[in-house]
């Protein structure tokens, strides 16, 4: 099914889907484009080229509340925070991001144990793929293709959507986003040639380039198991690196949190936030003992992690090729040069 | 006058080689190749193989001093410093994090920098706006004179004008989107605490989540532990992913610091760091 609307009336669609349940989509703000819950349907900006943090805080947010409790009272009175839902929309994830997802699920509901919030979430959410415009060129952070990643693949999405001149055009990829999308009546149905155009484009979208290195997962796995011990290239490509949380925080494919309880006077929390393993104090024991003092050592963790430890582990790298860590670092250390610096070694 | 940037990019090459074939450092603390020209690095020259991937163009923001201390005690390094960078250089001395006798500082006269994500030019509204490094034992082009002497203090105007009322909602609302990736004082050469404050568990300090509460704390207590110390490079600022005007608190305050104890942060070997110093004739504004 493909159906289609003007992106001036974009707001019209918003409406509809505000009516129906939450609405997430990319909102300008000072720094950049985020994904935000929307109030208000005129708010939705199709301006924007990809957001500067990831979607992944939609099923995944920075902080998420799991107990409440009251010292003073019996730990029996404790409350489990429940996740009462509405229908999610998430609106407008560019294809490398959709991909994040089926990787992200891996850790939070595909090895056993399953992460009910996540789930929830998950499940709770439509997902609308958005194309990237083939005519304009892609940022020279980006390397999707380099991951076989296409510019305008609807793997994943529910409901997949394109610009077409002044035009959008939606066609839905699941049942669940057929099901949407042939209640919303602010849409029209697309023509013949329109349906040409998507797949055109679907195709194009294909050999559209990034950056481009030839990485083949296993090549690539064994070559970094390989460089481990070699200190010397680690401390070289780290030389700059700060230890800082911007890469990981922004990175679409990042899990690592920690879990805390955060009390004023008696009243508490008992939450998880992201944390970082480009942190000082990641690895720090019970005992005062922190295996990774260096910065060369976290820095390793983090490119180890993605391009080999996880293939090894769970067959797929960890890593889209979406930029944002090399667009968000303050020194401008960029992983897919350092990906490519590891093939030549 | 304009700057030669790729005279001093050949200096610095020059003076690197010469520096490591005399033995007289083992590392050099400059600028090389990013993933793009706009996109240099902070890099580190251990072999004369390594200096044909010095850089310097305008997008060479970062403060090599940042990287001082992550060197054991008695390294000799060789450090390109630009005008506040050279600053950051002097307060480490002053606060014995650094040995002058063990650094050979490249000083480098420069204006006309640019931000390399936004591709804004830096003057004194987010640095110091200094034009020649207060400190160098050789000099990578020639002294700047003739430009315009900014304050660096007068960016604060419009700041300045809020009450206090007004200042806390500013704060409060640029501080409650902060994530806590750390990107600022990581970027700060003057942050070289380990582990910081923040970081701490026993006692805890401040939450860990992003939200007013501990973002406040954070803050509020770096803004505070940089007083009188803080060089005003700007580097907090162009490091946050998000943003946040960090530098207009810094400026308020080192504003307050210079006002009341007679000195800016970094500018002579010789000074103590201000709230280290005790001097009779002190102004008892800070108690007040
Ligand atoms: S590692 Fe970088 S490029 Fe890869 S998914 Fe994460 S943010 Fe995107
Ligand atoms: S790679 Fe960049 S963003 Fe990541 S920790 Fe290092 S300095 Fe920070
Ligand atoms: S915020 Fe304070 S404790 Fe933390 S590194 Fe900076 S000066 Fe040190
Ligand atoms: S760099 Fe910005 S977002 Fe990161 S901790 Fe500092 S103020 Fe917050």
């Amino acid at each position: 099914m493909l159906k289609k609307t003007a992106i001036q009336k974009i707001s019209d669609l918003a409406a509809e889907l505000l009516a129906k349940g939450t609405l997430i989509a990319p909102v300008k703000e000072s720094a950049g484009f985020n994904f935000r819950e929307i109030s208000d349907s005129g708010q939705v900006d199709f301006s924007f080229y990809n957001t500067l943090m990831s979607p992944k805080s939609a099923f995944f947010p920075q902080t998420e509340d799991f107990v409440r409790y009251d010292k003073n009272k019996s730990v029996l009175d404790a409350q489990c925070v429940d996740l009462n839902l509405k229908p999610i929309f998430l609106f407008g994830v560019r294809p490398c991001d959709v991909k994040s997802f089926e990787i992200m699920d891996i850790h939070f509901s595909g090895t056993g144990a399953v992460d009910p919030y996540w789930k929830k979430r998950r499940e709770a959410t439509t997902i609308f793929g958005y194309a990237f415009d083939l005519k304009t060129p892609a940022d020279s952070a980006d390397f999707y293709s380099t991951l076989n990643i296409g510019a305008a693949d609807p793997e994943g999405s529910d409901i997949f959507m394109m610009k077409k001149g002044d035009g959008l055009l939606l066609k839905a990829i699941t049942p669940k986003g057929e099901n949407l999308l042939s209640s919303l009546g602010s849409l029209t149905e697309a023509s013949a040639d329109e349906i040409k155009y998507f797949d055109d484009t679907v195709a194009a979208g294909r050999s559209f380039k990034t950056r481009f290195t030839c990485v083949d997962d296993k090549v690539i796995a064994k070559k970094l198991e390989d460089l481990f011990h070699k200190t010397e290239f680690w401390e070289k490509i780290s030389d700059a690196c700060l230890s800082c949380g911007a890469c990981t925080f922004v990175c679409p494919t990042c899990y690592c949190f920690d879990i805390c309880d955060e009390t004023l006077f008696a009243a508490g929390v008992r939450r998880r936030v992201w944390d970082s393993c480009m942190f000082t104090d990641f690895t720090m024991e019970a005992s005062g003992h922190n295996p990774r003092t260096k910065v060369y050592q976290r820095l390793r963790q983090k490119i180890c992690h993605k391009y080999s430890f996880h293939i090894r582990k769970y067959g797929v790298i960890s890593c889209v090729g979406c930029g944002r860590c090399t667009r968000s670092c303050p020194v401008n250390i960029d992983i897919f040069s350092i990906v490519d610096q590891a093939l030549k070694e | 006058m304009s700057i030669n940037f790729k005279q001093i990019e050949d200096k610095l090459k020059t003076e690197a080689r010469k520096l490591l074939e005399e033995g007289k450092v083992s590392i050099v603390l400059a600028y090389g190749k990013g993933y793009d020209e706009k996109k240099p690095m902070p890099y580190v020259v251990r072999k004369t193989s390594d200096i044909e991937n010095i850089v310097f163009n305008e997008y060479c923001t970062a403060n090599m001093a940042r990287y001082l201390v992550r060197y054991p005690r008695g390294t000799k390094i060789a450090i390109a410093v630009k005008p506040a960078d050279s600053r950051a250089v002097v307060q480490l001395i002053q606060e014995e994090k650094v040995k002058r006798e063990d650094l050979i500082v490249l000083g480098i006269p420069v204006y006309g920098m640019k931000n390399f994500k936004t591709g804004e030019t830096i003057d004194s509204k987010t640095t110091c706006g200094i034009y020649n490094p207060v400190l160098y034992d050789i000099l990578l082009g020639e002294e700047v004179h003739g430009q315009p002497v900014v304050s660096p203090y007068d960016v604060l105007v419009d700041y300045e004008k809020m009450d206090k009322d007004g200042r806390w909602t500013f704060w409060k609302k640029e501080l409650d989107r902060c994530i806590r990736c750390y990107a600022c004082r990581k970027a700060c050469p003057m942050c070289y605490c380990d582990p910081c404050f923040i970081d701490q568990n026993k006692p805890k300090w401040g939450e860990k989540s992003p939200e007013s509460q501990g973002n406040l704390m954070y803050h509020l207590t770096r803004f505070h532990h940089l007083a009188g110390r803080c060089i005003d490079c700007g580097e907090c600022s162009r490091a946050c992913p998000v943003d946040i005007p960090l530098y207009l608190f810094h400026k308020k305050v080192a504003k307050e610091c210079e006002e009341m104890f007679g000195q800016a942060a970094g500018m002579k070997i010789e000074d103590k760091p201000a709230l280290v110093n005790f001097r009779v004739e002190d102004s008892d504004k800070i108690l007040e």
